[in-house]
């Protein structure tokens, strides 16, 4: 997956092979740049059709359930009986140990536990892959945020971000869609830089959509009859122009990127607009308008997504912070995801989508088991946990762990990085082979680290 | 072990290896002994990890101020001072606050209080000389210094420029200028004739844009093409180069090179509400021909120029360049965040003049060009020296105006007029009084209760002390009386410590400041000890000596000309960049530069009329064969207009651009608080964007907000060096082209201009004038026809199928955004909902749609987006 200086495509395969695929066309990319740019360099003609991968990948397509804000694991779905035991004695480096005020029990063969705030998505227990030894850098949302979904917090040189290198290495199923989707993202923590492609070129970079399905310049401005006339007319300018001698390169992709994009126009929208499910799947998603029932929106549009060939597809939970207000704040937080999440499961099982997709349920980082305040807790990033569920990853299983509190992982250490590596490897990339260069170094999601942990692959 | 050549280096670096840091001069690190570390490991910082890591480490916050994982960070101490003083135990607030009476300040704030035998072991290891374990510079790897010897003796552009006389060629009729002796000896050396010139129409069109961003008007075009003089082409060449325009489009170029934005960026981005002064000085700069020695100069060490007091400002505004990098406010560490900033700097200057990644010398020496870190050190140390006046500051999870420091930006003129201080006094204390009251309340379960008018009891805090503080800042605040900028100064001087692996804490020994060893500079100064070194930098960055600056500059602007470089990795000359095509002409090019006072206009100028930038761009088969992608200027390769040119075009076509330039910008107004990218201040820029019918580089240009009309065709990334744009193509510049809001809105502009103009024109010269606004030729016969086809087509269709399309829309209204009206308020969907802007376009009649329909094509065709 090197970006080799060398490449050098013919023209005339270019030219032939100039077909068909969503925000791929980059013939200028290739022509203009590719011969003419060491920095943005692409080793096939058509960047966003599907790529073989390093080896034989377990999962191909990924959903990740972004609970932004921090997710507290000791009152969801990481049970620590020291804490409840020792719920107001001092715990390591200061502060007092509270005990969650959350019910525990065990669900399925598995035995996992979890609290009565997600009863739905515990009745997947036998399903799921819990990570319990995560730790990152900074615990801060904005760093850890941007972390988290690009691998580096470094301001100053922003990375691509996971799906754009996902896209990069491996494109897309359906080149009718976007192949990176991201739902509802969060305004700020690096805001775009999240779904971004940085000095990936600029067709690996997420796609973003609101709760309600909306993207820009989507809708087309007249009736398909009348737009297809005012379209035959640029393409007849078009077809002409590409005729002339010393035509520039790009004109055959710009030809094709007027199709598809005609054709968006109605697919788009059409795979976007769940209100022609079933009653019965919008209930069980519980599906609703407004706010409340932004999740479910976002989960059902993620399962549409996904089954028509998206290779990543974000959704978000914002609103897990919960220095103040802990109690009641978890309750209404659980309450919008655990219901959507469980039938997302259920769906996706049942549509036997799980044998190739990867679904994730996770946070930038983790909550102290000392109290902040009445009722909070402050963030953690020594050790914390997420839960993996679909293609390639064990099933009914816990990897690593904290210590006795849930302050610090001890087993199956896995960084940020390591998690990323991990991740690739299971879509079958080599996290030390995927580089691009750019500025004189050959970058990759996992920078310089990263170790893959194939103790959770099934 | 590193070996510095310097034999002074390396004393220093024995003798002090934290002598860089503020307060620690007083440590000797080698009297450390054994007994004193194991001590410390044994019985010292497991209580400082047991007890007080949960608030002040970097794995969690610095609450206060204070790390104590960090030795510096225990001397430096919090926002109440040293934490410890080596020696004194009972001297610094380590001890005071573990020992408070007053409940609210003893340490720690919960949990049990400190055992006596805790108390004396820190005690005991302050009064020892506080031991830590150094810092240990990994060592290089052996191959890096005779490969670095091989680099600075060989590699090409670490090389004094040669004295490039134009090669002799065999047809010597073809060549109108010297740079074309080197085009062609060249192409003569492979076989290759160039291809026959550019028609005078192609030639206009090409020359216009390239050098003012523009299309030519079909009056320009039509006297250009008639005026058979043999200056002609030399005149419409001065004529461009001597037009305002000129500066929009290449003062452009340098803004794309300069990272240049309005806003911090991630992750919390704050507006630079100033940043405009430094974009309208960057214009006026390149449309005066300030020499680039000069302009580089005042950019880097502006403040620090003899000029004279008219030309002050300017010179301070101009270091807004280096202040307007993307920031991480909410940087928990004052350290990381300085040199964080510090490296965006380095990479910032060293990329842009010098085409060097400096920045990858930060963590190691650099792996591919002989940078050693302390060579990156020694730069680091003009800029640890010197005060960034960006206006903000970090902290961790701030809000409102907690990033906003009004000392911290250039003040402009003379000062603020005269107040009483006895109210500004007052104000300020007044101002903490009610920002603590905020602090308390904010977020708990009693601020976000609702009072009796339904709103949160919270909400009056945060009113009360928005107000205060404006009212202070009324006062105090250069940017209220409009005499503000962002920039740099002059800071605490001091050369810095090399950081192991790049991070901020982990000191290693202390480097001199100075540049580069990768090549040397002759007759440059040594740095001003009482000063940062900006100066010096500047002058070693600008010096004709430089075998780098002048080579890249010149690159910069053959790669705007041609699309491409004579090398064409255009910010990398180092090892792992691209070999110049044409070195002779490189270096040629880079010696007039020099020799005609470092004159850009004189330099393109020279370009665009020698015979190679006028050829056509036929393509013969046999050609693509043996340089597929003409690097050696066989042809003019086409070049896709960039998103301000098509912006540009499509409102020059349609009558609407205003070509006065902006006063100021959207952000000018905004307060330095944080904004998402779908608040109150992101829609007043979308939606100021949208209405603006300016030149786009007067759009508002904030860090991930960037206007929908320049969204599709790939601008600049903000955040990074580019000196050279992605020309992509894809669906999504489709859908812009067929659907947006500011396409189809010049569209019907333009249509109703082409209609009102004369009611008994007919529709023959309106396509023709369609054409030439748009495309700047005539239609052939054949394609007035097909228009005239289509407009009657269009025409007759219209009407039934309209109505069933503005019926459908009722149904389907876009969801509207709530004003934010508390943040504490705020479900997390409408917290991430999106700014949206479609708004449908709905000419009058069926006449005015077909040809609506009919100049929107014009827009979205190929040929409209490309310049041959």
């Amino acid at each position: 997956m090197k970006n080799d200086l060398n490449f050098r495509p013919s023209r005339r395969t270019l030219l032939r092979s100039a077909g068909a695929g969503f925000g791929h066309l980059a013939l200028s990319g290739l022509l203009g740049q590719a011969a003419s740019q060491g920095a943005s360099r692409l080793d096939t003609p058509k960047p966003l059709l599907p790529k073989s991968p390093h080896f034989a990948p377990r999962a191909k397509k990924i959903i990740f359930l972004f609970m932004e804000g921090a997710i507290s694991g000791i009152d969801t779905f990481e049970y620590k009986p020291e804490v409840q035991q020792n719920h107001g004695k001092s715990g390591p480096g200061g502060g007092i140990l509270t005990a969650s005020r959350f019910q525990f029990k065990q669900y399925g063969q598995s035995g996992a536990w979890f609290s009565e705030l997600l009863p739905n998505i515990a009745q997947h227990a036998d399903d799921l892959c819990f990570v319990r030894g995560l730790h990152t850098d900074t615990p801060a949302h904005p760093q850890a945020v941007v972390q988290l979904h690009t691998g580096s917090a470094n301001a100053a040189l922003t990375r691509p971000s996971m799906g754009a290198w996902l896209l990069y290495g491996l494109g897309t199923e359906n080149q009718d869609l976007p192949g990176y989707v991201t739902i509802n993202p969060p305004p700020n923590f690096g805001g775009a830089v999240n779904y971004g492609s940085a000095f990936l070129p600029a067709h690996f970079q997420g796609t973003r959509i609101s709760d309600q399905g909306y993207l820009p310049n989507l809708k087309a401005s007249a009736k398909a009859e009348l737009q297809r006339k005012q379209l035959d007319l640029i393409q007849s300018m078009n077809r002409d122009y590409a005729q002339k001698p010393g035509a520039p390169d790009p004109v055959d992709g710009i030809i094709e990127s007027f199709e598809l994009g005609f054709r968006m126009q109605d697919k788009v929208p059409d795979l976007l607009d769940i209100s022609k499910e079933p009653q019965h799947v919008l209930d069980a998603y519980g599906v609703k308008p407004g706010p409340e029932g932004s999740f479910a929106r976002q989960c059902l549009m993620a399962r549409r997504l996904s089954e028509a060939g998206v290779r990543f597809v974000e959704i978000c939970q914002g609103g897990w912070d919960h220095h103040f207000n802990l109690h009641n704040g978890l309750i209404d937080r659980s309450r919008l995801v655990d219901q959507s999440t469980s039938a997302l499961l259920t769906d996706l099982k049942q549509r036997g989508l799980l044998e190739d997709t990867l679904v994730i349920f996770g946070s930038e980082f983790g909550r102290l088991p000392m109290a902040q305040g009445e009722d909070g807790r402050d963030h953690n990033i020594t050790g914390y946990s997420m839960f993996l569920t679909g293609a390639g990853v064990k099933k009914g299983f816990s990897y690593g762990a904290t210590d006795e509190l849930g302050v610090k992982a001890v087993e199956g250490r896995m960084h940020t990085n390591d998690f990323h590596a991990t991740l690739l490897a299971l879509m079958g990339l080599e996290h030390k082979r995927l580089t691009y260069r750019y500025a004189g170094r050959d970058f990759r999601l996992t920078d310089v680290a990263g170790e893959v942990h194939s103790g959770i692959f099934a | 072990m590193v070996s510095f050549k310097s034999k002074r280096l390396y004393a220093i670096w024995i003798g002090c290896l934290i002598a860089a840091s503020p307060v620690s001069t007083a440590f000797a690190q080698q009297t450390q002994n054994a007994a004193d570390l194991e001590f410390f490991e044994k019985k010292v910082r497991p209580v400082l990890v047991n007890r007080c890591y949960a608030c002040h480490s970097a794995e969690t916050k610095p609450a206060g101020g204070l790390r104590v994982d960090d030795r510096n960070g225990l001397l430096t101490g919090g926002n109440g001072g040293p934490a410890i003083i080596p020696g004194d135990p009972d001297g610094g607030l380590l001890i005071q606050r573990i020992l408070h009476e007053d409940p609210k300040l003893k340490m720690p704030k919960e949990g049990a209080p400190f055992t006596s035998e805790e108390l004396a072991d820190l005690r005991k290891w302050i009064a020892d000389g506080v031991a830590w374990p150094s810092e240990k510079v990994p060592a290089a790897p052996a191959h890096l210094e005779p490969m670095y010897e091989k680099l600075r003796a060989r590699h090409w552009s670490l090389q004094p420029r040669r004295d490039a006389k134009p090669p002799s060629v065999q047809n010597t009729a073809w060549v109108n200028s010297e740079i074309d002796h080197f085009i062609l000896a060249k192409l003569e050396e492979k076989k290759l004739t160039p291809v026959k010139d550019a028609d005078r129409l192609t030639l206009i069109r090409r020359v216009t844009f390239d050098l003012t961003g523009l299309p030519p008007t079909p009056e320009e075009i039509r006297a250009f093409t008639e005026d058979k003089s043999k200056d002609a082409y030399a005149r419409l060449v001065d004529r461009l180069l001597s037009s305002p325009r000129y500066g929009e489009r290449w003062g452009r170029h340098w803004l794309d090179v300069a990272r240049y934005a309005e806003s911090t960026g991630p992750s919390r981005n704050v507006p630079y509400p100033h940043a405009w002064k430094y974009r309208d000085y960057v214009l006026d700069s390149i449309n005066r021909d300030v020499p680039f020695h000069q302009f580089i100069q005042e950019q880097v060490a502006g403040d620090l120029l003899k000029v004279s007091e008219v030309e002050r400002d300017r010179a301070l505004i101009a270091t807004g360049f280096l202040a307007l990098g993307p920031k991480d406010v909410n940087q928990r560490f004052k350290e990381r965040f300085l040199m964080d900033n510090v490296d965006e700097q380095v990479d910032t200057v060293t990329r842009s003049v010098l085409g060097l990644t400096v920045s990858c010398a930060r963590c190691h020496d650099h792996k591919f060009d002989p940078i050693p870190a302390k060579d990156y050190y020694s730069i680091a140390g003009i800029f640890t020296s010197t005060d960034q006046l960006s206006g903000v500051v970090n902290k961790m999870g701030g809000s409102g105006l907690e990033y906003y420091r009004p000392e911290l930006l250039v003040h402009l003129g003379k000062g603020l007029p005269p107040v009483d201080a006895e109210q500004v006094k007052r104000l300020k204390a007044d101002v903490a009084a009610a920002q603590k009251a905020w602090n308390e309340i904010r977020g708990t379960a009693r601020g976000l209760a609702l009072a009796a008018d339904g709103k949160p009891t919270q909400r009056p805090y945060r009113l009360k002390l928005e107000k205060l503080q404006a009212e202070y800042l009324k006062l105090t605040d250069p940017a209220e009386y409009g005499l503000a900028a962002h920039g740099l100064k002059e800071g605490r001087i001091a050369d810095t410590s090399l950081r192991v692996r790049g991070e901020a804490e982990r000191l290693g020994p202390v480097v001199a400041r100075g540049f580069l060893t990768a090549f040397k500079v002759a007759d440059v100064p040594e740095i001003n000890p009482q000063q940062s070194g900006r100066l010096e930098f500047a002058q070693w960055l600008t010096s004709p000596n430089n075998p780098l600056t002048a080579r890249v500059i010149v690159n910069r602007i053959w790669h705007h000309l041609f699309g491409q470089g004579i090398v064409r990795t255009v910010d990398n000359f180092g090892a792992n960049g691209d070999r110049p095509s044409h070195p002779e002409l490189l270096d040629y090019l880079a010696n007039t530069f020099v020799q005609e006072g470092w004159s850009q206009k004189k330099l393109i100028r020279r370009i665009v009329l020698s015979h190679a930038y006028q050829l056509g761009s036929d393509e013969p088969q046999e050609y693509r064969e043996i340089d597929p992608s003409n690097r050696l200027v066989w042809r003019h390769s086409p070049r896709r207009l960039e998103a301000e040119e098509i912006r540009d075009a499509m409102l020059a076509a349609s009558g609407q651009l205003n070509l006065q330039p902006i006063e100021g910008s959207p952000a000018q107004k905004f307060k330095m608080i944080e904004m998402p990218d779908n608040g109150p201040e992101s829609r007043t820029i979308h939606q100021k964007a949208n209405e603006n019918q300016h030149r786009s580089i007067y759009l508002p240009l904030l860090r991930g907000v960037i206007p929908q009309s320049l969204e599709a065709f790939d601008p600049v990334t903000q955040t990074l060096v580019t000196g050279q744009r992605e020309t992509t193509t894809v669906p999504t510049q489709a859908l812009y082209l067929l659907n947006s809001t500011f396409v189809r809105n010049q569209s019907l502009e333009f249509a109703g201009k082409l209609l009102s103009a004369s009611a008994t024109e007919k529709n023959a010269e309106r396509i023709q004038r369609a054409y030439e606004l748009t495309l700047g030729r005539k239609p052939t016969p054949l394609e007035t026809d097909r228009a005239q086809t289509f407009l009657a087509d269009f025409e007759k269709l219209y009407p039934a199928l309209a109505a069933a399309q503005q019926a459908g829309e009722k149904s389907v209204k876009g969801q509207t955004l709530k004003d934010r009206v508390d943040q504490a308020d705020q479900t997390d969907a409408e917290r991430n909902a999106q700014v949206v802007l479609d708004e449908q376009i709905h000419p009058q009649d069926a006449q005015h749609a077909a040809w609506m329909n009919f100049v929107q094509a014009l827009y979205a065709s190929a040929e409209f987006r490309f310049v041959r």
